[in-house]
């Protein structure tokens, strides 16, 4: 019961990397296939419909796991307290800037406010990336189970190693999607973005699963494990192909692949932990931080219900209503 | 700063400003299930009505989900030690307030938002009935959550003293929560039906949209006049004597009561001096909160000394909050009493432009009753974070101190202030628009 907890709080964070990692990915790279102001709406156009559901993931993550395992949750949002507030206001900036930007049609106001979307999205995906990196290589905890280390030590060469490595990942996904959801010279450009961003997280890739193998060596997870990064790698050549070859719908769903690849892969190296401790501290793992195994099927239900209303929901009535192009705006 | 002191003031700050939305959803859902039912038997006004107390609802919405993000977040955040013990049992209610309500909620806004020209008629007006049920249930939730606070039922305390959920049945179907829920309901109607009226109002004094802004202050007016019944009677009254029952001490900071007193009065106005252990200038009922209490005129209402200082909560808080609350109460009552009988006295409601006036000026006040309410049962909550369970002190971070919390309360404040004036711009412009009917 408790690892099938630890599964249905891997898979809600993996479907909001998937979708909210589309218009992260494509706020990153707005300047580059949008040259206009008008252009650059197209790629707020682009995720208009989708961002803020998108982002009701993350809160019914938050919520699951609360529910789930709340030692996890406690010491979690306690120990990276700023991190995470930071991350609080940056989603509500993200989104202000997105609504605000459209009320006065000067060009400086929307440069303005262009710029702090990519901006704050940017910052968010470098965020996440390293409380990721931070998760794989461990967190000094004490003995009451809180963090006890400073904003310096997440900082650390392996967690922005991992930020960088998710900005470009995030980049490539959006790219896809603009692909697949623009018309026009912007949907083109995005597309042709895609071949060079990939050998970027190619790059970041290697040196990441270098470096992860490199903390990690003494605790290596099963070595089937070792068949995701294989499959990841596949996706991406195959989103790199897709998109050179104008089949945006096949590049979103190789990014998508990869990305799902990527997280599971961190999913199976955290297991069975959910905050590791660093350097020999002892962590909270999944029987640490859940509730007895009755108060544990309810939470599990209660979550589990949720998700597969919404998941059948959105891929059968949200999807389809939005399916055909964005064109970019003229007369805006 | 005391750290306990620095995450109460910005869980206080960050809560009343986000239920500031909720009140708004929750109010006006019944008014657009109402309108989208009229609307899809072919009432064209009552369509248009719909549509555009929907748009003021998707605002509302809209900065209740952002505003809301770090209600769920700061449990975890700035009360560690209270999540880490009690999280057994308040992270279920709250992750059913996600996994239910609020999906339920944002997926029929979807559909009644979008859908008009997609779906039938009686899927629109089914899909204004959900988003009614969303809002509510959530709220219910929410509540069930506070009431857990308030008056701890179906748990068991753990190995290391974690308490754990024995049956959330018990938890979610605790009276304390029902006629909680209730109160808070009745009262968020009630802020919807002067809301309505408030704007129905604007219209007739602006002399346009005249057929339907007669519409809306009729409809506000009634369901403000019942639901401020409702709000005193059966709701606050069965709420009070839970507290009564559960919580004296909050009960006699309420009333600003020191001494144990036989046939204790009702103050209707008063200051109270918690240094003398008196209510200074006081206007009373003799035995009316005996009566009101415990339905005996003679019986004994304890009072703030009968317990330890330690355990007394904020008195002055409590006991202003609470005669806030009541007043504005009785105010709202009487204005809606009143409206009532213009308008039903030939509709002479729609050229007493006083009376129209007092309508559009009473528009923040339910807002204030809300707040003020929620205040009373909080702050009278306190010491107690769970109700003779958990101190409030314990409950906070370890690892944070009081001065970064702080330091992001400031944060807030600023992040809230731009939201407040995008929201309140988003909201007067529709209101600016108009439910677009042909002017007469």
């Amino acid at each position: 019961m408790n690892s099938l907890a630890f599964g249905i709080l891997a898979f809600m964070l993996g479907v909001y990397v998937l979708l909210d990692g589309f218009d992260l990915g494509i706020a990153t790279i707005a300047p580059l296939i949008g040259r206009s102001g008008a252009e650059r709406e197209s790629a707020m156009r682009a995720i208009g419909p989708f961002w803020n559901g998108n982002e009701v993931w993350l809160i019914a993550a938050g919520g699951a796991l609360f529910a789930l395992f709340p030692k996890a949750y406690a010491s979690a949002f306690s120990g990276f307290y700023l991190p995470f507030v930071v991350v609080l206001w940056l989603l509500m900036f993200r989104g202000i800037a997105m609504e605000l930007r459209g009320h006065f049609a000067t060009k400086i106001w929307r440069d303005f406010w262009d710029a702090a979307f990519t901006a704050s999205s940017a910052l968010l995906v470098v965020l996440f990336g390293v409380a990721l990196g931070n998760l794989i290589r461990g967190v000094p905890l004490d003995a009451d189970g809180y963090f006890a280390g400073s904003f310096g030590f997440l900082l650390n060469p392996y967690a922005l190693l991992v930020g960088a490595t998710a900005v470009a990942a995030l980049a490539l996904h959006g790219a896809t999607f603009a692909a697949m959801r623009i018309a026009g010279a912007p949907g083109d450009r995005a597309a042709a973005l895609v071949p060079k961003l990939a050998v970027v997280v190619l790059l970041g890739f290697v040196a990441t699963t270098g470096a992860t193998a490199a903390i990690r060596w003494h605790d290596l997870p099963a070595l089937w494990t070792g068949a995701l990064p294989v499959a990841a790698l596949v996706a991406l050549w195959l989103a790199a192909r897709n998109a050179a070859a104008a089949r945006a719908r096949a590049a979103f769903v190789a990014s998508s692949v990869f990305l799902a690849a990527l997280f599971a892969a961190a999913a199976a190296t955290l297991y069975p932990m959910l905050l590791p401790g660093f350097a020999g501290a002892k962590g909270i793992g999944i029987f640490d931080a859940a509730p007895s195994t009755g108060a544990l099927i309810s939470a599990v239900l209660a979550v589990a219900v949720g998700i597969a209303v919404v998941g059948i929901y959105g891929t059968l009535v949200l999807l389809p209503q939005f399916r055909e192009k964005v064109t970019i705006n003229l007369n805006p | 700063m005391d750290i306990a002191v620095a995450d109460r003031l910005q869980f206080a700050f960050t809560i009343m400003f986000h239920y500031l939305f909720p009140i708004g959803t929750m109010g006006l859902a019944p008014f657009i299930a109402w309108y989208t039912w009229r609307g899809a038997k072919g009432d064209a006004e009552a369509a248009a009505a719909a549509a555009f107390w929907t748009k003021i609802f998707a605002i509302n919405f809209a900065a209740g989900v952002v505003t809301g993000i770090p209600m769920e977040f700061q449990f975890g955040t700035n009360w560690a030690a209270f999540s880490a013990k009690t999280g057994g049992v308040i992270g279920q209610p709250l992750a059913m307030e996600g996994a239910f309500a609020f999906f339920l909620e944002s997926i029929f806004l979807g559909i009644l938002l979008y859908g008009k020209t997609r779906v039938s008629g009686a899927a629109h007006a089914f899909a204004a009935l959900m988003v009614c049920l969303g809002s509510w249930l959530s709220g219910f939730f929410i509540v069930a959550t506070d009431a857990w606070m308030q008056h701890p039922v179906g748990y068991a305390v753990a190995a290391g003293g974690r308490i754990e959920m024995a049956s959330l049945w018990t938890v979610l179907s605790s009276p304390f929560a029902l006629w909680q829920f209730t109160h808070v309901m009745t009262g968020a109607m009630l802020a919807g039906g002067v809301i309505v009226a408030g704007v129905g109002a604007y219209y007739l004094l602006s002399d346009r949209d005249l057929a339907i802004g007669r519409r809306f202050v009729r409809a506000g007016v009634i369901a403000g006049a019942i639901c401020a019944v409702l709000v005193v009677f059966p709701t606050g009254d069965r709420n009070g004597n839970d507290v009564a029952r559960y919580q004296p001490v909050k009960l006699a900071a309420m009333e600003g009561l020191f001494a144990s007193t036989k046939g204790a009065p009702l103050a209707i106005i008063g200051m109270p001096d918690v240094r003398d252990h008196s209510l200074l200038d006081p206007v009373f009922v003799p035995d009316l909160l005996s009566f009101l209490a415990y339905g005996n005129a003679r019986a004994n209402v304890n009072g703030l000394t009968a317990y330890a200082t330690e355990l007394w909560p904020p008195v002055e808080l409590t006991y202003y909050a609470y005669h806030v609350m009541v007043g504005l109460g009785t105010i709202f009552g009487a204005i809606a009493a009143l409206a009532v009988l213009l308008l039903l006295w030939g509709g002479r409601l729609y050229r007493a432009r006083w009376l129209l006036w007092l309508l559009l000026l009473a528009m923040p006040f339910p807002y204030i009753a809300n707040e003020a309410g929620w205040t009373v049962t909080e702050v009278g909550r306190q010491p107690w974070i769970v109700y003779g369970l958990m101190r409030t002190a314990e409950g906070a971070s370890p690892t944070v101190s009081g001065g970064e919390t702080l330091f992001t309360l400031i944060g807030f404040a600023g992040m809230y202030f731009l939201l407040g004036v995008l929201f309140l711009y988003l909201t007067l412009r529709e209101i600016g628009n108009g439910p677009g009917v042909a002017h007469e």
